[in-house]
């Protein structure tokens, strides 16, 4: 391996898992960009996708779709945490919606503690195996390895970002969204249902989150009940590194981010690696708050 | 200033909920064990634990079989969560202080753990016995209270130099450790020896524990072509490590401590990428030792299946029952004189003779490798 192997090596594994940084981050910029609240909760729904993502292919590979069974895993796996998503909404952040803006972001890291214990609870504390979702197979381009896997992984993420960017530039209700984004009251007074639009955020946000977490799961191939913290403290970081509130910005902070880890970790100190990803937080909150692609927010007068 | 009023009323009220609760339970001995019960080292914890309770059982019985009222000191275990959190392990130890009816603890499991908890212990003259700390530094406190069966890694850390180095015949190594007591701590003294008897140290990296992603450390590992990586730590980062380096077609043998030779390691990393791994653990396969027969087919029966470190549970609590037993009073003092008073305990993990320090001089360390998805006990280190 010449260090240029090396290099494309660790560029090729930041890719993977900066794809699904940045499908979190989504959720945190969406959520963040239409209702101005930090949802910390996001994390533990990309944890609970991992686990209903288990149990939707364990469940689904003993029945005919065995064949097919990643499509799905997949979209059962995105409804249900849609579903959660949109509970987590209804009942814990629109009672609040009219409050200080503390009271939710309290009520978000209650939820996060109440996700974690009760994914604990109920699927034990122990670390899951997580079985391969797919034959792995190795293309070696001049010493430097990938998996069809990552392939998978990179080309779902990609799908799913297309996805989101049509149905927020295309659609009524992603208009709605955007409308939502600029000024709150008066899209509502332009008959925009600012309940409902919420509730979409957190859905989308959710359903992504959640095919995340099922292809971390695949990925990293054990999961355990407090792997939302970090994944979704490290896309909280994306989501700011590209301005949140910024939806393509979410995408390449994500991607940015994983790269920019890997290298630093195989290149600098592997034991730093968590240390170098929340620098940039630090770093991007300091000189540059609004992001690498948030606008200049303009202060009314 | 209405709600001020509140507060002593409520300080009062658990005060006396808190005084009701104990009330009926202090006719009973409690020996407490302290590991983590929950999160991703939960297995090993409760495997411990298990083995402490076992071995309670077993003595309630004895005492309820001999006439009542003879020496029938009945026993209750209390078992702890600590999370393997130094900060959690500490308010473990608070706990066991604070409550009279404990008289000793079995614990902790992680070096990091036992170690803040010790000075605990030690302030309360409450003795503690860690059936699996293994870091050398921990009987160097000076702590009267302080005991310990396992086998410390710069024992382990050596032995399994010895072995990689002298059998195996390995020339370059990798080491990596989890950045914790016990990892770094086995690491380093695996790093000593290994170099000492010639073999080439290409680099030793540290990882954080609870991460999952170690790809970028072992595509820098990979071009430097090691015979064998060396591993300080404990199974859930184990597993991943070798299965992200098997993904990278790093070809290395794979060698571990204590912390990844157990059963879920070759769950966690799959039985065909887990073959052939080493790992050096404290005592040998219980399974080979026949005064062992009856405490696996108890343990078998009541638990399932055995734990790596149920048998040192049991034996630590065995001595502790023992020493409770023989004390000429009820009492932590009366204990802690008693325990040192024991010349010899006969257990299944072998001889326990505490040296001064608290540390057992029996040090046995077995090495093991995975051999058809199951851990093979190879045979007893040098």
């Amino acid at each position: 391996m010449t260090p240029f192997d090396v290099f494309f090596q660790q560029l090729v594994n930041g890719l993977t898992i900066g794809m699904i940084y940045a499908l979190i981050a989504l959720g945190y910029t969406m959520v963040y960009g239409i209702a101005q609240l930090i949802n910390f909760a996001h994390g533990e729904v990309f944890m609970v996708g991992a686990y209903l993502g288990l149990f939707f292919y364990t469940v689904l590979n003993h029945t005919v779709l065995a064949s097919w069974i990643l499509i799905p895993t997949f979209v059962a796996t995105m409804i249900a945490t849609a579903a959660l998503g949109y509970l987590i909404e209804r009942l814990a952040y629109r009672p609040l919606r009219d409050a200080p803006r503390l009271a939710p972001l309290i009520v978000a890291i209650g939820i996060s503690f109440l996700l974690q214990n009760a994914v604990m609870l109920i699927a034990g504390p122990s670390d899951k195996s997580f079985p391969s979702i797919l034959e792995i197979k190795k293309y070696t381009f001049s010493h430097v390895t990938i998996t069809n896997l990552q392939i998978l992984i990179t080309v779902v993420s990609l799908m799913l970002m297309m996805a989101l960017h049509f149905f927020v530039k295309h659609t009524r209700t992603g208009k709605a969204m955007r409308a939502l984004a600029d000024d709150r009251q008066a899209a509502s007074l332009m008959g925009i249902d600012v309940n409902f639009v919420i509730a979409v955020a957190f859905v989308i946000g959710s359903a992504l989150a959640g095919a995340g977490g099922l292809m971390f799961g695949a990925y990293y191939s054990t999961i355990n009940f407090h792997d939302g913290y970090l994944a979704g403290m490290k896309a909280f970081t994306a989501a700011v590194l590209g301005g949140i509130g910024n939806i393509p910005g979410a995408m390449v902070g994500g991607v940015l981010l994983g790269v920019f880890e890997g290298l630093a970790a195989g290149y600098l100190s592997s034991q730093w690696k968590n240390v170098f990803a929340f620098l940039i937080l630090i770093l991007i909150l300091l000189f540059r708050p609004t992001g690498l692609f948030g606008a200049r927010v303009v202060k009314k007068v | 200033m209405k709600s001020n009023f509140y507060i002593p009323g409520l300080v009062l009220a658990i005060i006396f909920i808190g005084c009701d609760g104990t009330s009926d339970t202090a006719s009973k001995i409690k020996i407490g064990c302290a590991a983590p019960l929950t999160g991703d080292q939960a297995t090993i914890g409760i495997d411990m634990c298990n083995g402490v309770e076992l071995a309670i059982l077993q003595a309630n019985d004895l005492a309820a079989q001999m006439t009542p009222g003879a020496t029938g000191i009945e026993f209750a275990i209390s078992r702890q969560d600590d999370q393997h959190n130094p900060a959690q392990a500490v308010n473990v130890a608070k706990k066991f202080v604070s409550e009279p009816a404990v008289l000793a603890v079995v614990g902790h499991f992680n070096s990091s753990c036992t170690k803040p908890s010790s000075a605990v212990y030690n302030e309360a003259g409450l003795v503690q016995i860690t059936p699996a700390s293994t870091n050398p530094e921990l009987s160097k406190q000076g702590f009267a209270t302080f005991f310990r069966t396992a086998a410390t890694d710069d024992v382990q850390g050596p032995k399994g130099a010895v072995f990689a180095v002298k059998k195996l015949g390995i020339k370059k190594i990798y080491v990596i450790d989890d950045k914790t007591t016990y990892g770094k701590g086995l690491a380093d003294e695996f790093e000593k020896e290994a170099r000492k008897l010639g073999a080439e140290i290409l680099g030793h990296e540290g990882i954080t524990q609870g991460d999952k992603d170690f790809t970028p450390l072992l595509t820098k590992v990979k071009p430097l072509a090691p015979d064998l990586i060396y591993y300080g730590g404990i199974y859930p980062e184990g597993a991943l490590l070798l299965r992200q380096a098997r993904s990278l077609d790093v070809k290395a043998a794979f060698m571990g401590g204590d912390g990844i030779a157990t059963p879920v390691f070759i769950k966690l990393a799959t039985p065909e990428i887990a073959e052939g791994t080493y790992a050096t653990m404290v005592g040998g396969d219980m399974h080979q030792v026949p005064a062992a027969a009856s405490f696996i087919r108890d343990y078998e029966a009541k638990f399932g299946v055995l734990g790596q470190w149920s048998a040192y549970g049991f034996d630590s609590a065995n001595v502790l029952i023992q020493s409770i037993q023989k004390a000429a009073t009820q009492d932590r003092p009366a204990v802690l004189k008693s325990i040192r008073e024991i010349p010899k305990f006969q257990g299944i993990t072998g001889d326990i003779v505490f040296d001064a320090k608290g540390d057992n001089q029996n040090q046995f360390i077995g090495i093991f490798q995975v051999k058809n998805g199951k851990l093979a006990y190879i045979g007893s280190a040098e």
